[in-house]
């Protein structure tokens, strides 16, 4: 059996336990091998329902008094117990934050293999984990060795969420208990700590229309935010309109604002320079509309457009809305 | 009676002065030992010039500092009547009878003119004109002094005219013995120490401008935490601090409206020494918000006149800061792109390959070239300052120099050193070392100043030596020897250029001729700014700043100061000579809306070669 554990926190799924799904899918697929969901923590139904859906042989909750709230103790003691009666081959985990909190301690504890970080599976015989080392300079096919259970942390993003096969009908739900002594915790959280928000969070955008010099004057930001608008985009700029004021300065992208990776990045007006460059070149798509045919934003767009941005921004509104 | 009375007197003076002294001298001598005497001519040569001759008291503020130079004469010319007349009241010898002591004191006329003259316009300035540098409020003790001085030379004066035994003549002795003897024992603990102490620190300043050993992780050093890390030398410079302000009104940071004064550092760094406890925090006694302002273009210890080294102190708590994770967030983004990717930008090395491949460079070969040309983060990376190198060369193809690039950079460590993150500095710098000793380069040019300064001084604290060269100063050789170029003489109009000097090119490098000689090559009719050769006003690129966003960056920007200074010659394009000094000033020109032309400084000079020889 392969056995992913599910990441939740009062009832909310973390998505990454979609991916770690999708990838258990794939392992299990090639080595024949059933897939069963283990979701611990307090209100563990919620979220067991939600992974249900999943095309997985069972869904397991575990609640105990240790797993509430979150410490390495609890979750190595209660896991490990729960993990002696299931007969797994691979516990695979989403590399969060709390995986690589507490999944080195509990497979340390019962002594066996962990494999962190991984972003595919080899299959064809015994399944390869790929994983990156040395910052990612190189990646090593990993084979864990000695005996089962096998742990694996799969990279946030190797798999996709919408891979995760879903089952014809809802997969059976049941409930596991362990008898873990819960004074053996030795941590006692504090509450958690909150970051102060920055209000604007463009790495998370899926779209961005970024304006550069090129927009002329702070009345034509307008024109940009209509495309914005019609696009479902959050709008940025370069420094140069951040630093006159023409948008607040949460919306700079670059080596001295945010870094951002979207699906597409429109570049109106932007000169390139390299210190903006550096801000969005993770970008999937982009998508440059400037004047000067040398413009080194050129180097790196996928598709580029020579010409008048107040020309050309109301054909592609027009385009989009039609 | 009297000379017991003198005794007790100049004995109360003297050990005033001594105790005042001690307490300074211990704490300089609890110190961990910072002092060097390397390269001793040019410690006695800048000794003659600054001191005995007062030249960078006198370079800045022409008029001050010439009325201080004589004061300061006046002083030394002084030393000898002082002493024969303490020799006198204390009953020892009295040699004011010699005719040769007569003869001095007529010779001594003049200075007191002098002098009193002086001491007279500093005053004014001081209690009157009050300039900015010297602070918001008028210092009582320096005008209680400046009236000891002048009354000590009007007495000096009087004593021609009144006879010696008579009571006026008496009291006008007293008068000007008892105010030697109040200064002494005011001298310690105001900025007057500098008296004694200015030509001691003057000679111990460091010859290299911005001088940072490196840290030696093997004896665990990790840079100054607090009060107790300060060194000797940074000691005698708080102690040895005159207050004029030259620093702070020559301070990027400063003129564009941030919390950064380094005067103040050395004032703080003066009051920690004294009064505070010696485990102070060193982020808390200068605020760890004003330590991540400077941009270390050194123009404050470039223009002291006493010999304070602002950059040991500024540089050395950045240190401590940053081994204890207290850098500002962007610095922590662009210290990964540096440990992940080696560069400044976290881009990847197979765009510099393709930048190497298109412009057509060979991998660098003792046997086939002459220099290896070094790119740089911003020539490995920046297309827009990739034009500049493409017009390097195609000066350099065309001058027939044989050149070649390395396989592989990592970014020189500036931005790590000047940072504090000196691990990983020595990291990057050693891993270079390594690269162009295996290369075999013997010769280096850049078009990156910080790459010149950190190449070729900081590197050699490895001991590792190599000629390197900005491309300004090769290339202007290069063109000296062929007289292939014109200019003017083609009858066209002249250009109306300007010319920004990159700090770590002007001043860290003292080149500042080679640029300007290149741009009056081909007839460039060159519009000086204000600020300028060695003693230019920063980019704001410096010190990791290059990543700082405005709200990082409290006040102005610095590059909107400077860009307006440079708009302020009429010149229609601004020339540069660093790839850095170029993205903030064309950043500050994007801001303001100008339409202010910018040209690199071998773009410039590969288009008029092309004019003169199409």
């Amino acid at each position: 059996m392969i056995v992913v554990v599910a990441e939740q926190r009062g009832g909310a799924l973390n998505r990454a336990t979609w991916e770690t799904i999708a990838a258990a899918q794939q392992l299990g697929g090639a080595a024949g091998a059933p897939v069963a969901v283990l979701v611990p923590g307090a209100r563990a139904g919620a979220a067991a329902n939600e992974v249900a859906a999943a095309d997985v042989q069972e869904v397991i909750t575990l609640e105990h008094a240790a797993l509430e709230p979150y410490t390495p103790d609890g979750f190595t003691a209660a896991l490990e117990a729960a993990l002696e009666q299931l007969d797994a081959r691979y516990v695979l985990m989403p590399h969060t934050y709390q995986t690589r909190d507490f999944a080195p301690k509990l497979a340390a504890r019962m002594d066996r293999a962990i494999i962190t970080d991984v972003t595919s599976i080899k299959s064809g015989g015994e399944p390869a984990f790929v994983r990156p080392m040395f910052q990612g300079k190189l990646t090593a096919d990993v084979v864990p060795q000695g005996p089962a259970p096998h742990f694996v942390t799969f990279q946030i993003g190797a798999y996709r969420v919408d891979h995760a096969k879903k089952g014809a009908s809802a997969a059976r739900v049941r409930a596991l208990t362990v008898d873990v002594d819960a004074s053996t915790v030795r941590e006692k959280p504090e509450a958690p700590f909150q970051q102060a928000k920055q209000a604007v969070d463009l790495s998370q955008a899926e779209r961005i229309v970024s304006v550069g010099r090129g927009i002329k004057e702070q009345a034509n930001i307008a024109v940009a935010e209509k495309l914005a608008q019609a696009l479902g985009a959050e709008i940025a700029a370069s420094r140069p309109i951040c630093d006159a004021g023409w948008l607040p300065m949460e919306r700079q992208v670059g080596s001295s604002g945010q870094t951002v990776a979207p699906k597409l990045y429109l570049a109106l007006g932007i000169s390139g320079a390299i210190q903006h460059l550096v801000g969005m070149k993770g970008s999937s798509t982009v998508v440059a509309i400037n004047k000067d045919p040398d413009a080194p934003i050129f180097e790196i767009a996928d598709y580029g457009i020579v010409g008048d941005l107040f020309e050309i921004v109301p054909a592609i509104i027009d385009a989009v809305k039609t | 009676m009297t000379t017991a009375a003198f005794w007790f007197l100049f004995l109360a003076g003297v050990a005033a002065f001594a105790a005042q002294t001690a307490t300074r001298l211990r704490l300089v001598a609890a110190a961990p030992n910072t002092f060097s005497i390397d390269d001793l001519p040019f410690r006695l040569r800048r000794f003659l010039a600054d001191v005995v001759l007062q030249a960078r008291t006198i370079r800045e503020r022409p008029a001050a500092g010439l009325m201080h130079a004589f004061v300061f004469w006046g002083f030394v010319a002084f030393a000898g009547y002082t002493s024969v007349e303490f020799l006198y009241g204390l009953g020892l010898v009295d040699l004011t009878r010699t005719s040769w002591f007569e003869a001095y004191r007529r010779l001594l006329v003049p200075f007191a003119a002098a002098v009193l003259a002086g001491i007279v316009y500093l005053l004014v300035r001081r209690a009157i004109v009050r300039p900015v540098a010297l602070g918001p409020t008028v210092s009582l003790e320096s005008v209680a002094i400046a009236l000891f001085i002048a009354t000590l030379m009007i007495t000096f004066l009087l004593a021609f005219r009144l006879d010696e035994a008579s009571a006026a003549g008496r009291a006008n002795w007293w008068a000007h013995m008892l105010v030697i003897l109040a200064f002494m024992a005011l001298i310690p603990a105001s900025k007057h120490f500098h008296l004694v102490l200015s030509p001691i620190t003057v000679f111990l300043k460091s010859p290299e401008l911005g001088n940072l050993p490196n840290l030696d992780f093997e004896k665990e050093q990790v840079g100054l935490e607090t009060v107790k890390d300060l060194g000797s030398k940074m000691r005698l410079d708080a102690f040895t601090c005159v207050e004029c302000g030259r620093c702070q009104v020559n301070c990027p940071a400063w003129g564009a409206g941030k919390e950064l004064n380094p005067k103040t550092i050395i004032l703080q760094t003066q009051h920690a020494l004294l009064d505070g406890p010696g485990d102070a925090k060193l982020g808390a006694v200068y605020s760890e918000k004003v330590l991540w302002q400077c941009t270390t273009c050194g123009a404050c210890e470039n223009q002291c006149p006493v010999g304070i080294e602002h950059l040991p102190i500024l540089i050395g708590s950045r240190r401590g800061l940053v081994s204890n994770g207290d850098a500002p967030g962007y610095l922590g983004a662009m210290y990964n792109n540096l440990e992940r990717r080696s560069n400044i930008w976290g881009l990847g090395y197979d765009q510099r390959t393709k930048f190497v491949q298109a412009a057509g460079l060979e991998t660098f070969d003792p046997a086939k070239h002459d220099v290896l040309v070094w790119l740089g983060c911003a020539g490995s990376f920046d297309a827009d300052f990739q034009k500049s190198l493409r017009s390097l060369f195609a000066i350099l193809r065309a001058k027939s120099v044989r050149f070649g690039v390395l396989a592989k950079e990592r970014c020189n460590g500036d931005p790590a050193k000047r940072t504090g993150n000196e691990y990983m500095y020595q990291e990057l710098a050693n891993g270079n070392i390594e690269d162009l000793k295996a290369a075999g380069v013997k010769k280096i040019v850049t078009s990156c100043p910080h790459c010149v300064k950190t190449i070729g001084a900081d590197y050699a604290k490895f001991g590792y030596r190599v000629e390197i060269l900005h491309s300004s100063v090769f290339v202007e050789a290069l063109l000296r020897a062929s007289t292939a170029a014109r200019g003017a003489s083609d009858g066209g109009a002249r250009d109306v250029v300007t010319y920004h000097d990159p700090c770590y090119l002007g001043r860290y490098g003292g080149t500042v001729d080679e640029p300007r000689a290149l741009l009056a090559r081909f007839g460039a009719d060159v519009r000086e700014p204000v600020r300028n050769r060695d003693n230019p006003y920063c980019c704001g690129a410096g010190g990791g700043l290059l990543f700082a966003d405005k709200e990082e960056e409290p006040g102005s920007r610095i590059s909107d100061v400077r860009f307006k200074q440079l708009q302020a010659t009429g010149a229609g394009t601004v020339v540069t000579a660093c790839p850095f000094c170029s993205i903030m000033l064309k950043g500050a020109q994007a801001s303001a809306g100008a339409d202010t032309q910018f040209v690199d400084l071998m773009t410039y000079v590969d288009g008029r070669l092309q004019k003169a020889t199409a």
